[in-house]
């Protein structure tokens, strides 16, 4: 039996297909499970939210009446600035990003183990939720989705061990890659050697490698004892319970330009002609592509 | 004392079928436990490992009712659906089987303070074979304070479900 066990541990170190398919079914079959189970805890949890509620009725209050006064003011930049880019972008003709699906689910199950940081969503393939796909709850990005079955999904955290994200840091633009190490706070790789950041800036997604939509927050940058730069996530990954998943599609179907028809009669007239005015053995080929 | 018929009777045989069945189910259900997101009532991010309070007070007070397969397979759904590496906590849990069935006579009948100590053993060693081997898997030291703070709430936990598994154990004695 021990051998046996031992032998699972390295077979399951080469991510065999069969053992992803097993995790998945299991995990299937413990959702309903879990979920049933994970409703008193829920209802236990906003018992515990609402005695704290009350117990700070009056701190609150006041914070929020600052808070209030404070947004004024950014509403009113907000306005103007909207209204700023808007006429921007129709002077400039820009494509807006396709508006995203998504679906909502419930965590119902917790990661269990202390080397993996995912969790259980009950949602699956038959709400049409794909691996890859990134999961938000009301403050950020969590993490993606990394398995599905028909009724359940798993999802990598930001925090594991495995999960890697391309971000970029604002507003300097530079672009990284946020790596989990099972601790509470993920990891920025591959920054620059100067990088013009400090701590506290906002880090969001870039969306580069199309699995992830740009421009998710994700949080803030923060420097650790050990001179590493995290980022503390805006969501708390202690109190994740609803969470969405984006249903991304990354934009595909750009019109692709018909090289060989166009490049061959070009190279061979190309006398200080502008493109525009293209010679008459090209013209079917422009023609297409306009 | 009366001839016990070679066949039992229907009663009997539920009960034998019943102390076979149900510490491994309360030792499942233990397990699935793990999961449950009590980390949202409180704010701690590491479940407790619950299925090894199972692994051990079976294996101290019956291991004739919970067989190793059954430790077996309380760890490879663990694994399973932890997502985690396959096999490795149920290597462990068989480990810590095997070494507290070959101790269990230092702890039978003697206080609950021993009973409980003996625990916290268990999961020392549980806790860091765990470590030794993910870190192992993973080809990296791991930060050991998330499976610190698992075993500490499990040893923390460790006498209501000791209690909970007695209840359990007396009324299925009395039936069988």
């Amino acid at each position: 039996m021990v051998t046996l066990a031992a032998a699972l541990l390295l077979l399951g170190r080469a991510e065999t297909y069969v053992v992803d398919r097993a995790r998945q079914v299991v995990t299937d079959l413990a959702a309903p499970l879990l979920e049933l189970a994970s409703r008193p805890v829920s209802a236990a949890r906003r018992v515990v939210e609402s005695t704290d509620q009350y117990a700070y009725v009056f701190d609150e209050n006041e914070r929020l009446r600052e808070e209030n006064a404070r947004l004024l003011a950014w509403k009113e930049a907000a306005l103007k600035l909207e209204a700023k880019v808007a006429r921007f972008e129709a002077l400039l003709n820009v494509q807006v990003d396709p508006s995203i699906g998504y679906v909502t689910g419930r965590v119902v199950g917790d990661s269990g183990g202390p080397f993996v940081e995912t969790l259980i969503a009950n949602v699956g393939s038959n709400q049409g939720v794909e691996s890859g796909q990134a999961v938000i709850d009301s403050d950020g990005l969590i993490g993606r989705i990394v398995a599905t079955g028909p009724e359940a999904s798993r999802i990598l955290l930001l925090t594991d061990l495995n999960s890697r994200v391309p971000v970029v840091v604002e507003p300097s633009q530079i672009r990284a890659v946020l790596a989990g190490d099972n601790s509470f706070w993920p990891r920025l790789e591959f920054l620059p050697a100067i990088a013009p950041i400090s701590v506290g800036d906002r880090v969001v997604t870039s969306g580069d490698g199309g699995l992830l939509p740009p421009g998710l927050p994700i949080g803030t940058l923060v420097e650790a004892d050990d001179g590493f730069l995290r980022v503390q996530t805006f969501s708390d990954r202690s109190r994740l319970d609803m969470i969405r998943v984006l249903q991304y599609e990354f934009p595909r179907e750009i019109d692709a330009q018909d090289a060989p028809a166009v490049l061959q009669p070009v190279a061979s007239e190309v006398q200080g002609e502008t493109p525009s005015a293209s010679t008459p053995s090209a013209a079917p080929a422009a023609e297409g592509g306009t | 004392m009366s001839f016990e018929p070679i066949s039992p009777s229907s009663a009997g045989r539920a009960g034998k079928i019943a102390l076979l069945v149900l510490p491994f189910l309360a030792g499942f259900l233990c397990m699935l436990l793990s999961f449950v997101p009590f980390s949202r009532i409180f704010g701690v991010e590491v479940a407790p490992a619950f299925g090894l309070i199972a692994v051990y007070y079976w294996a101290v007070q019956r291991p004739d009712v919970f067989p190793p397969y059954g430790v077996f397979a309380i760890g490879l759904f663990y694994d399973l659906l932890s997502a985690g590496p396959l096999g490795l906590w149920a290597l462990v849990y068989l480990i810590i089987y095997g070494v507290v069935v070959s101790q269990r006579q230092l702890m039978i009948g003697r206080t609950f303070s021993l009973f409980w100590l003996g625990f916290l053993v268990s999961s020392v060693i549980a806790g860091f074979l765990g470590w030794v081997l993910a870190s192992l898997y993973f080809g990296q030291v791991l930060s050991p304070g998330p499976v610190l703070v698992q075993m500490a709430a499990t040893v923390a936990l460790f006498p209501l479900f000791a209690k909970l598994f007695e209840q359990l154990l007396q009324r299925l004695l009395v039936q069988g």
